[in-house]
């Protein structure tokens, strides 16, 4: 009886040892580092040094500086605009690389076409837009030639707007990817039944394409939320420091050796990025669809 | 059906009625892909409350041919006349023909209830939710799923999905019900279940169906006619019995999968192919010269017997029990498989011994000869 292991057993046993790697990378690279900055947080800092001794200073410091919490809600609004213009430019692309172009060699050619850009590094791309924005950029010198304008429009490059437009562009294809992907797998027979059924097209995207292309656009949207709410290197290229996100709070705090504050902003960009997770995961049951 | 209709250019003779009882005709209908014709002038002409099976191979553009008369398709060439007009340039939705997807192709993020009523609440019948629901519902208890109205769609198994996706269509009431091989995806014991309820509600509800399949059981089963198709064309059009006791060609023969062919060569009135040379009265016109056996009128005789007539040496591979009669295998060399059936109701049947060999024959009067000299 002794040498007899079930296979529930067996499996039980397998399941850990596939786990044990897993919990052990996130433990020490994800677990312990975000409670380190909460303890941090605490900490009371000086002009040069910073102790362990547990002080709140620092998040009353937050809640009470106009900066901070203007940067609270400059990240919040920047970031909606973000979802928005991405979703705005991204789900007409999708549709049509994932919907619309029936050939599937073509629509992946389409979607690599869509990620060439991020063959060049991050700051490149960032960087690449103050020539087209700028005063005697690009779009102001072709507007002007074509006498659309006579003043070059100033409000393209250093302002809110012009993070924006670098933003959309560089997080567009996060939210382009996961939307075409679950709108390749509706079947088109599911688009014909229904214009059996004497739907029209608008009838056909609102009711049938948006909702199954659903868990693609919560997928995307979550991709862009992560990265826009962490941003700092476009804000700080693009809107000459106009525009204080809480990332750049971060970057100019520990610039100066300001832990604890530094700590602070990082806690508070966990959870507000933890709550807009979380409700983008109660819109869809992702385990359902994927 | 009826020769005397209209004349060609659409106008009618003085004092003549058009009497048309088609419901739906298609006049020398063509459709290519490349170069890949996958209807040729296909001409047809179907009745009301008609049920007409497509009979043909993989490839021999049933499917086609029933995606043209949907509208998901616009053909090349000919015309399509559904209920007295033209609709070959009426898009999909606009033409009142329901469709039955093979695959179903259920919406899968709607409740049973909300795919039944699709058609109705988003179509143009401009009914009220409390009618599209009485009207789903009713048509929901029709199919026998009354109780499932709130499950999702994969929340029921196959045959359910099955009677969704006719419900779904005849909620809009139409006068013709296309099916793509809508048994393909059932097992055996659901398919001949559907095979009753789709005739049930074809009594109830008076709808012209169009079935494709690639079963002939099911083609002759469900079918007042047959049409056989084979590379794009319609190769023969007749109820099962004439199909059945009188195939036009022999791939025809080939597809019903009740006959022996064998190749051969015709000349003055008898065939000779590899049971010998036999007298063929009756030949059926046709490009090349086969000898036709159904398999119950082959008889299996010991190696020993004297043959009169036709007879053919065979090795007897394998038997297969069938319920109703046991089909035996026969191989009479160069990987030729013969098949010879006999039915349970005509006696006990004789046994025969693996890889012994015996002599095959049958009466040459019930054999079919199809050959370039027809007489």
């Amino acid at each position: 009886m002794t040498s007899t292991v079930t296979i529930q057993e067996r499996q039980t046993k397998v399941t850990r040892w596939l786990l044990i790697p897993g919990i052990i990378w996130m433990s020490l690279f994800l677990v312990v580092p975000i409670a380190m900055i909460v303890y941090v947080s605490f900490w009371t800092q000086t002009t040069f040094t910073i102790t362990s001794d547990p002080t709140l200073a620092s998040w009353r410091q937050f809640f009470s500086s106009d900066t901070y919490t203007g940067s609270l809600w400059t990240t919040i609004r920047i970031w909606l605009i973000v979802l928005a213009t991405t979703f705005i430019v991204g789900y007409p692309t999708a549709l049509f690389v994932g919907l619309f172009v029936k050939s599937k060699t073509l629509s992946t050619v389409l979607l690599v076409i869509c990620v060439i850009p991020f063959w060049t590094s991050f700051l490149i791309r960032v960087l690449a837009w103050r020539p087209m924005l700028g005063k005697e950029g690009a779009i102001n010198i072709v507007l002007l030639k074509l006498g659309i304008i006579q003043q070059p429009i100033e409000v393209l490059l250093f302002t809110e707007l012009s993070v924006i437009i670098g933003m959309t562009q560089i997080y567009c294809v996060f939210m382009v990817g996961p939307i075409a992907f679950m709108l390749s797998r509706i079947d088109r027979n599911i688009i014909e039944a229904a214009r059996d059924l004497g739907a029209g097209f608008g009838r056909i995207f609102w009711k049938i394409i948006f909702p199954l292309s659903l868990p693609g656009v919560i997928v995307g949207a979550i991709f862009v939320s992560v990265m826009v709410l962490g941003e700092f290197a476009t804000s700080g290229a693009l809107s000459g420091r106009k525009v204080n996100l809480l990332g750049n709070i971060i970057v100019t705090q520990v610039g100066s050796l300001k832990w604890a504050m530094a700590s602070v902003v990082g806690v508070v960009l966990t959870i507000v990025m933890g709550i807009v997770i979380a409700g983008f995961l109660r819109i869809v049951d992702l385990k359902r669809e994927l | 059906m009826n020769k005397q209709a209209a004349p060609m250019d659409g106008r009618l003779y003085p004092g003549e009625v058009i009497v048309d009882t088609a419901v739906f005709r298609l006049e020398g209908v063509t459709k290519r892909y490349g170069d890949l014709v996958a209807l040729d002038d296909a001409t047809l002409e179907v009745g009301a409350n008609e049920y007409l099976s497509f009979l043909g191979p993989s490839g021999s553009g049933k499917t086609t041919l029933l995606r043209v008369i949907a509208g998901f398709e616009a053909p090349e060439k000919g015309r399509v006349h559904f209920e007295g007009r033209d609709i070959t340039n009426v898009p999909a939705h606009e033409r009142g023909i329901g469709f039955v997807f093979q695959n179903f192709a259920l919406f899968p993020h709607l409740t049973v209830v909300q795919n039944v009523g699709f058609g109705l609440k988003h179509g143009k019948s401009g009914l009220s939710d409390a009618e599209v629901e009485r009207r789903a519902a009713e048509m929901i208890a029709l199919v026998g799923l009354s109780g499932m109205e709130g499950r999702g769609v994969d929340q029921i198994s196959g045959g359910q999905r099955q009677r969704v996706a006719l419900a779904r269509t005849l909620t809009m009431k139409p006068k013709l019900v296309l099916l793509d091989e809508p048994l393909g995806a059932l097992d055996a014991n659901l398919r001949s279940r559907m095979r009753n309820e789709l005739r049930a509600i074809r009594e109830q509800l008076g709808v012209t169906f169009l079935h494709v399949t690639g079963s002939e059981t099911e083609a002759l089963a469900m079918g007042d006619r047959v049409v056989v198709l084979d590379r794009g064309k319609i190769i023969q059009i007749g109820t099962p019995g004439a199909l059945y006791a009188q195939p036009a060609s022999p791939d025809v023969a080939h597809f019903l999968n009740r006959f022996n062919l064998f190749d051969g060569q015709l000349a003055k009135g008898s065939f000779t192919g590899a049971f010998g040379t036999v007298a063929a009265p009756r030949v059926t016109r046709s490009d090349r010269d086969v000898y036709a056996v159904r398999y119950d009128r082959v008889q299996v005789l010991p190696l020993s017997t004297k043959p009169q007539g036709p007879a053919l040496k065979a090795t007897f591979i394998a038997s297969e029990y069938l319920g109703s009669s046991i089909m035996n295998f026969f191989d009479a060399g160069q990987g030729h498989p013969i098949e010879m059936e006999h039915h349970l109701s005509l006696g006990a049947p004789d046994i025969y011994e693996p890889r012994q060999d015996y002599l095959l024959t049958w009466n040459p009067e019930q054999a079919l000869v199809f050959g370039r000299e027809a007489g």
